[in-house]
C-alpha cells in the first residue's frame, strides 16, 4: 500500500480555475493533493480569457495568486500534460493509472527562449486557436505555469531538432523523452475537467469555415487580449481590417438538440463583455446581437442594462440560421426578427459565434463516472467521485469557485 | 400592448391528432423561417404559425396563406433545434383547415381519422355496388364479348343511342362525387379568401379584379409555377419528393386529358359513329398517353410512399393518417386501373370485373374526399399562391402611397 492510501489524498483532474481552487482548498486544510492537467500549463480556459466575470479581471489577477499558493504548498503535487487512464478501487482507496505525455523539455528549462529562437519550424498556436503561427519550441503563453517550454517534436524536421537541442545551454531538450505512466493511491477524486468551445464547424448552417470574418467568442477573447495574436487590437482575421460592424450569434450550438441541448449559461454575458471590448476600441462600431432569449442571471442584469442602453447596439430577437460570406471580406447574417416578423439580412464586417461549453470529459463512463445527457459529470461524493466547475454544469467562474470549494469539502471527508 | 389570448383547446387537440404533437417544443428561435427556402423576407414562416398554433389562435391560422404555401419539404424540421417539426405542424394545420372549411362537415370529419377507414371505403363501395345492382348489368361477360367491349358495358347496355347506359351510371357516380367536391371547395376557397383578405388589415378594397383578370394575373401564373415545380425544387433535404411528385402530377394531367378525350369521342362523336364505343386502340396516341400516365402515377406514388416511410423511420416525419390516406388512395387508383386494363388484355373477365369495381370505388374516393384530405392541397395551395400574388398587387397595395 502506498503511503498516501487511506490518508485522505485527493486527486484533482483538471487544473483550471476550478481544479486549482479545489486543490488549494483541500491542501490548505492538510490533505495531500495531486492536481493534473492535460495541457502543458495550468489555468485552463480562464488563462485564455481577456477578462473574466464577475469583476472583468484579467486572468493574471486570479490565477497568479493561485499559482503562488500552489507553489508554496508542500501538500500539492502538480503534473502537467497528464491524463487519467484508468480508475479502480472505491472511496477511500482508489488506484489511478495516469499517463504523462512527453514534453521533450525537462526540468532544467529556465524559459530563456533560446530554443524558440533556434527553432525553424512552426505550428498553429493552440493557445490562440490557430490565429497565428508560433515556433515549434514554445512557451504556451506568457504566464504559463509551470514556466517551462514545450517542444512539438512531430512538427519538427531532424535539422530543426538538432538546432533546438544545440541551442539549449542547460541541456533541457530531451528528444528521446517517452510517455510515462504512473500510479496514485488516493481517497477521492475531484473531476474538474472543464469544457471545450463547441466545434463551430459542426454547425453547418453557420458556415464557420466559409470566411475568416466568422470567429468564435473564445477567439474574440484572444483577439482582445494583450498577449493575443493582435496584441489586443480587435482586427478581422485574414485581412486585419478594423471592423466597423459586428454581429453576435447567440446560442451557436447551445440549446439545440442537433448539437448541445443545454444552455451554456455564460455566452449571453460573454457577448455583453465582448461588446465592452469593442466599445473600448471602436466607440462608433455598429453591433447587432441576435438572440433567442437574453439570459443574464442574477446580478448580471445590471451589466446587461449598461449595454442595452447603447444606441449603436441593436438587439434582435431571432436566431441566426444562415451566414453568407461576402466578396469584401465581410459576411451577411440572416435571421427572422420575431418581434417585427420580418427577415433580416444584416451585412457586417465581423461575426462572432457565441459557441457554448461542451464538457471536455469524453470517456467519463469508461472511468466509472455517471454522465448526464449533455455530457456533464454527475457529482457522486458517496462514490468518492466529485465533479466541480464546468465539468459538472455550464457555469461562470464565480459559480465554479463555489462548486470547487464544495467539492473540496466533500473530498476531504472521504478516507479519513 | 396587451393582448387577450383565448387558447382553443380543441384546436390544440386536433393538432396533436394530425401529427403536430411536437408543437409545444417550439421556443421561437426562428431558425425555421430562415431555413425555409419558400419563406419570404417580408412575411416569413413557419415561426409565426408555430406560436399562433401554440396559443390556439386558429382564426389567424385559417386566414394565413403561408400555411398553404408551405410544401412540407422538411428543411425547417431538419434544422429545428428543439425537434418541434414545424413542417409536420404546418401539415397538421392544413389538415385542420380542410376539415374546418369542408362541407358537408360530417364528411370532412369522417376524413380525419383512420378509425373511419371502413366507412370511408364503405360509402363508395356500397354506392357503386348498389348502382351496379340497379343497372341490372350484373353479369360477367364471355371472353369474346369482353375482348370486344372491355369494361364499357360494366353497367349493362341499352340501345338508346344518345346516352350509353354505362356512361350514364358512371356519370351519376363520378359527377355527383365531383360535384359535391367542387361545390365544397368553391365554398371553402371563397370563405378562406375572404378571411385572408380581412387578415391583411387594409380594410375594404376599392377595386377588385374581374374573373378574367383574376385568372390571367393571379391564377394562371400560379398554375404555371406549380407545373414547373419551382418551389418544390427549392427544398434541400428532401429532393426525392420532386422525383415522386412531378411524375404524379403530370400523370394526373395526362389522365385528365385522356378522360376528356374519351368523354368527347365516346359520348359525343360516339352518338354519330357507334364504332367509337369500346376500348381505345392500343396504338392510339391518346391511349399511349393514358398508359404512360398510369405508369408515371405508379412510379410517382411509389417514390412518395418509400420516401415517406423512410422519413418516418428516420424520425423526421410523423406517421399520420392525413398523409397516408392520400398515398393509399392514389396507389389504389393506379394499381386497380392498370390491373383492370391488363386483365382485359389477357382476357380474364371475372377477375377483371372485380378489379374494375375496385377501380371505380377508389376513383370515387379520390373525387368525393378531394376537399377534406391531403388531396385538397391542389386547390388550397393554388389559391394561396394566387393570393400571395394578389396581396403584392396594386389591388391591395397602393402603388403610389405604399
Amino acid at each position: 500500500m502506498s503511503n498516501t492510501a487511506g490518508n485522505g489524498a485527493v486527486l484533482v483532474v483538471g487544473g483550471g480555475i476550478s481544479g486549482l481552487t479545489a486543490a488549494l482548498e483541500a491542501a490548505e486544510v492538510g490533505n495531500d493533493v495531486f492536481v493534473i492537467d492535460k495541457n502543458p500549463y495550468f489555468g485552463g480556459r480562464v488563462a485564455q480569457l481577456n477578462q473574466y466575470f464577475p469583476k472583468l479581471c484579467p486572468p493574471t489577477c486570479g490565477l497568479e495568486i493561485n499559482f503562488k499558493r500552489l507553489k508554496d504548498n508542500r501538500k500539492i503535487r502538480s503534473y502537467s500534460m497528464t491524463t487519467v487512464k484508468s480508475v479502480s478501487g472505491g472511496p477511500g482507496n482508489f488506484t489511478v493509472e495516469l499517463e504523462t505525455a512527453p514534453r521533450f523539455v525537462n526540468s532544467n528549462c529556465t524559459a530563456c527562449g533560446d530554443c524558440a529562437a533556434a527553432c525553424t519550424d512552426e505550428i498553429d498556436d493552440p493557445f490562440n486557436f490557430g490565429m497565428r503561427k508560433i515556433k515549434a519550441a514554445y512557451l504556451p503563453h506568457e504566464m504559463a505555469f509551470p514556466r517551462r517550454f514545450v517542444l512539438a517534436k512531430d512538427a519538427c524536421s531532424d535539422e530543426c531538432l538538432a538546432a533546438v537541442k544545440a541551442s539549449c545551454k542547460y541541456n533541457a531538450i530531451d528528444t528521446e523523452m517517452q510517455t510515462e505512466t504512473f500510479t496514485l493511491q488516493v481517497s477521492s477524486i475531484i473531476w474538474s475537467t472543464g469544457w471545450n468551445p463547441y466545434e463551430a464547424e459542426k454547425i453547418d448552417n453557420l458556415k464557420f469555415n466559409s470566411s475568416p470574418a466568422i470567429i468564435t467568442n473564445m477567439m474574440m477573447e484572444r483577439l482582445a487580449a494583450d498577449n493575443g495574436p493582435t496584441a489586443g487590437k480587435i482586427l478581422r482575421p485574414g485581412d486585419d481590417k478594423e471592423p466597423e460592424s459586428f454581429a453576435f450569434v447567440q446560442c451557436a450550438g447551445s440549446r439545440d438538440e442537433n448539437h448541445m441541448e443545454h444552455c451554456s449559461y455564460i455566452c449571453c454575458m460573454a457577448t455583453f463583455k465582448q461588446i465592452s471590448y469593442i466599445r473600448e476600441q471602436y466607440p462608433e462600431a455598429k453591433i447587432y446581437v441576435f438572440y433567442i432569449d437574453l439570459r443574464t442571471p442574477g446580478k448580471y442584469e445590471s451589466f446587461r442594462e449598461k449595454f442595452t442602453a447603447d444606441e449603436n447596439t441593436t438587439f434582435i430577437k431571432g436566431k441566426v440560421a444562415d451566414i453568407i460570406a461576402e466578396g469584401d471580406g465581410g459576411v451577411t447574417v440572416v435571421a427572422e426578427d420575431t418581434l417585427s416578423a420580418k427577415k433580416i439580412q444584416q451585412k457586417v464586417d465581423m461575426c462572432v459565434l457565441a459557441t457554448g461549453m461542451k464538457p471536455a470529459m469524453e470517456q467519463g463512463e469508461q472511468l466509472g463516472l455517471t454522465v448526464d445527457g449533455n455530457g456533464f459529470i454527475v457529482s457522486e461524493p458517496e462514490k468518492g467521485m466529485i465533479s466541480a466547475g464546468c465539468a459538472k454544469a455550464a457555469v461562470d467562474v464565480y459559480s465554479s469557485g463555489q462548486s470547487s470549494t464544495a467539492a473540496a469539502l466533500k473530498a476531504i471527508q472521504i478516507g479519513r | 400592448m396587451s393582448m387577450n389570448v383565448q387558447p382553443d383547446l380543441e384546436f390544440i387537440k386536433a393538432m396533436k391528432v394530425a401529427g403536430g404533437d411536437t408543437l409545444k417544443q417550439c421556443y421561437q428561435c426562428a431558425t425555421c423561417s430562415v431555413a425555409c427556402p419558400l419563406s419570404s423576407d417580408g412575411d416569413p414562416f413557419p415561426r409565426r404559425e408555430m406560436i399562433l398554433a401554440q396559443w390556439g389562435m386558429k382564426d389567424k391560422l385559417l386566414a394565413d396563406p403561408n400555411v398553404f404555401l408551405c410544401h412540407q419539404c422538411g428543411d425547417c424540421t431538419e434544422m429545428c433545434p428543439r425537434g418541434a417539426k414545424p413542417g409536420d405542424v404546418l401539415g397538421a394545420i392544413r389538415a385542420y383547415a380542410y376539415e374546418h372549411y369542408g362541407w358537408p362537415s360530417g364528411l370532412a370529419k369522417l376524413c380525419t381519422s383512420v378509425k373511419n377507414l371502413p366507412m370511408l371505403i364503405g360509402i363508395p363501395a356500397v354506392t357503386v355496388f348498389v348502382l351496379w345492382l340497379i343497372s341490372g348489368g350484373m353479369h360477367i361477360p364471355s371472353g369474346e364479348q369482353f375482348a370486344h367491349v372491355g369494361f364499357t358495358q360494366f353497367f349493362g347496355h341499352w340501345d338508346f343511342r344518345l346516352l350509353a347506359k354505362n356512361v350514364l351510371f358512371i356519370d351519376v357516380i363520378m359527377l355527383s362525387a365531383l360535384g359535391i367536391a367542387v361545390y365544397s371547395l368553391y365554398q371553402a376557397i371563397s370563405t378562406m379568401w375572404g378571411k385572408m383578405e380581412e387578415n391583411l388589415g387594409v380594410g375594404e378594397l376599392n377595386y377588385r379584379p374581374s374573373a378574367t383578370l383574376f385568372i390571367k394575373d393571379f391564377l394562371w401564373p400560379s398554375l404555371k409555377e406549380i407545373v414547373g415545380h419551382g418551389r418544390f425544387r427549392e427544398c434541400t433535404v428532401n429532393q426525392d419528393r420532386v422525383r415522386g411528385h412531378l411524375p404524379l402530377m403530370l400523370a394526373f394531367i395526362g389522365l385528365f386529358i385522356v378522360t376528356c378525350y374519351s368523354l368527347f369521342t365516346q359520348d359525343v362523336i360516339g352518338i354519330f359513329i357507334p364504332s367509337m364505343h369500346g376500348p381505345i386502340s392500343m396504338w392510339n396516341p391518346v391511349k399511349l398517353l393514358a398508359n404512360v400516365s398510369a405508369v408515371a402515377m405508379l412510379v410517382g406514388i411509389g417514390i412518395l410512399w418509400m420516401n415517406r416511410a423512410q422519413m418516418e423511420a428516420a424520425g423526421k416525419a410523423t406517421n399520420t393518417f392525413y398523409d397516408w390516406f392520400l398515398i393509399w388512395m392514389i396507389a389504389g387508383v393506379g394499381i386497380t386501373g392498370l390491373a383492370a386494363e391488363l386483365l382485359r388484355l389477357v382476357g380474364i373477365p371475372s377477375l377483371g370485373y372485380v378489379v374494375y369495381y375496385l377501380h371505380l370505388v377508389s376513383v370515387m374516393m379520390l373525387f368525393l374526399y378531394l376537399p377534406y384530405t391531403k388531396f385538397a392541397h391542389i386547390v388550397y395551395r393554388t389559391f394561396a399562391m394566387a393570393f400571395e400574388r394578389y396581396r403584392e398587387s396594386a389591388y391591395v397595395k397602393d402603388p403610389l402611397n405604399d
